[in-house]
Parts: structure tokens; C-alpha cells; sequence
């Protein structure tokens, strides 16, 4: 007992160990912020390239007057669509609109449209993917 | 005289916290790399197998059971048909589908539900790579 207690006043060398015990904790701790960073980095980039958005249809809706896009997701991730343009013009939209691995649903986009005019629709996902094309009303 | 050399070496312990530091940016390094190969070799597959796609809406009749779309294969990889499109002036109307066709095979496809379509209908076919086949106004009603 009195030996242990001799151990734990003596203050010889602790100093040595609080710089290897300190040392031990910043080593550590940028190894962890650096294998997060390589996590964040790869799934990043992975996701970029593994995303695949496809308009599967596009009607010009005489009933509501809008103009209603079909969008399936043909990727292996999830796709979060950020915008939607009509003749390079932000069009709202029901946000957010998200379309998981494999789903397809309808966009619908409140657009007068005139018939016989052609129309550039482009979608663009949080990613930065970009599915345009000319589409002619009838 | 080895002997000596690789005692020596072995009780020498300076630089190895730079070696150790190297090997760890390297293993970093290693698996960033090999992810965004992996994942850039998978996709290119898929966008390859994408290309190689070629589906024909070959003929649309109405029958008894309802309408035929003659539907055949003529690219170089099986497809998987997942929607069906039959588009007219007043509606667009999408049916699931789940009908695998090898290369080269032609498919008979029988949808009971389905209204009258006629010859200036678009009708249109979606594999799951995403592949649009469009067959408009010019098929025969048989």
C-alpha cells in the first residue's frame, strides 16, 4: 500500500509519458480525420458516377395546362432533383422530389404551353446530372 | 558480417515513424483509388451494355385477348422491358412490364387491360438500363 501510494507521488519522468500519451491522441485523432475524409471523398464520387436519371415521357397536359415529366431513376443511387428548366427558365416544382433505386413517378411542372412549339426541358439532380432534350407539344 | 548489418538495422529505430506515415497515405491512397476505379469500371459496363440495347416494336394488333405488341430483341444483350407506353392526344398511358427477351428473340406481349389504340397512338417500350423504343403512327392495325 504505502508502496503504491510512493508510485503515485512520485512525479520522475511524467512528463515523458504525457508528450508519448499526447502524441499517441494527435496521431490518432488525424488518422480518424483522414479516413473520414477519404470516406466522404470515395462516396462523393461514387454516388457522381453512379447516377442515371432518364425522362421516360413527356405530356403536354391539355386537362391541367401543365407539363407533366415522367422520370425513372436507372442509377444505383438515390437521385434528389434540384431543378427543373423549361426554355432555360427555372419552373417550381413539388420539392423535394426524390426518386430512390429503380423508382419512377410523374413531375408535374405548371407551364402554359402553347401547341406546336417546341420546348427545352432539362432536370437537374443535387449531383449534377443534367437530363435535356427538345420535346415538341402537339 | 549480415548477421551484424540486419542487428544493427533491427535495433535502429530512427525514421520509422515516417515509414509507418507513408504506409498509412498509401494505404489511403490505395483505397480511394481502387473505389473510384471500381466503381467508374462498373458504370462503364453498365452504360456499355446500355449501347448494345436495340429493342423493335415490331407490330401492334388487336385481338380477342386484347392488344399484341410483337416486340423483338436485336441488339447483343438480353433486355428487361419494364414499362410499356401507348401515348395519344388525350392521354399518356404507362403499363408495368416485366418480360425479359434474349438477343435476337422476337416476344409476343398481350395486354387485356388496355384501351383502343389506334394508328396514331405513340407507343413506346422502357428497359430497366434505360432504353427508349419508340414505334409511331406508321404499324398496321392486324
Amino acid at each position: 500500500m504505502q508502496r503504491l501510494f510512493k508510485i503515485f507521488r512520485d512525479k520522475r519522468g511524467i512528463s515523458a509519458v504525457l508528450s508519448s500519451l499526447l502524441l499517441t491522441v494527435v496521431a490518432v485523432a488525424a488518422m480518424a480525420i483522414a479516413t473520414s475524409a477519404t470516406y466522404v471523398i470515395t462516396t462523393n464520387l461514387r454516388e457522381t458516377m453512379s447516377e442515371r436519371v432518364i425522362v421516360e415521357d413527356v405530356w403536354f397536359n391539355n386537362y391541367t395546362n401543365s407539363i407533366d415529366i415522367y422520370i425513372r431513376n436507372v442509377g444505383e443511387v438515390t437521385v434528389y432533383i434540384l431543378a427543373v428548366y423549361v426554355n432555360h427558365t427555372s419552373q417550381p416544382f413539388p420539392s423535394p422530389f426524390t426518386l430512390e433505386i429503380g423508382e419512377h413517378q410523374w413531375l408535374n411542372i405548371s407551364q402554359n404551353w402553347v401547341p406546336n412549339s417546341s420546348y427545352y426541358i432539362d432536370v437537374l439532380t443535387t449531383r449534377g446530372t443534367h437530363v435535356a432534350a427538345y420535346y415538341e407539344s402537339p | 558480417m549480415l548477421l551484424l548489418i540486419m542487428n544493427r538495422l533491427r535495433l535502429d529505430k530512427r525514421g520509422i515513424s515516417n515509414v509507418i506515415v507513408a504506409m498509412l497515405t498509401l494505404v489511403l491512397v490505395v483505397i480511394i483509388v481502387s473505389n473510384v476505379i471500381l466503381t467508374s469500371y462498373q458504370m462503364n459496363q453498365f452504360d456499355w451494355e446500355r449501347m448494345q440495347e436495340n429493342v423493335e416494336i415490331v407490330n401492334v394488333a388487336s385481338t380477342v385477348d386484347g392488344t399484341t405488341f410483337t416486340l423483338q430483341n436485336k441488339g447483343s444483350v438480353t433486355v428487361h422491358l419494364v414499362s410499356l407506353w401507348v401515348d395519344n392526344t388525350t392521354i399518356h398511358q404507362r403499363y408495368d412490364m416485366d418480360l425479359y427477351i434474349n438477343a435476337g428473340d422476337s416476344v409476343n406481349y398481350t395486354l387485356s387491360n388496355i384501351g383502343s389504340v389506334d394508328n396514331a397512338s405513340i407507343v413506346k417500350v422502357v428497359t430497366d438500363r434505360g432504353t427508349i423504343s419508340v414505334l409511331n403512327s406508321s404499324w398496321q392495325n392486324s
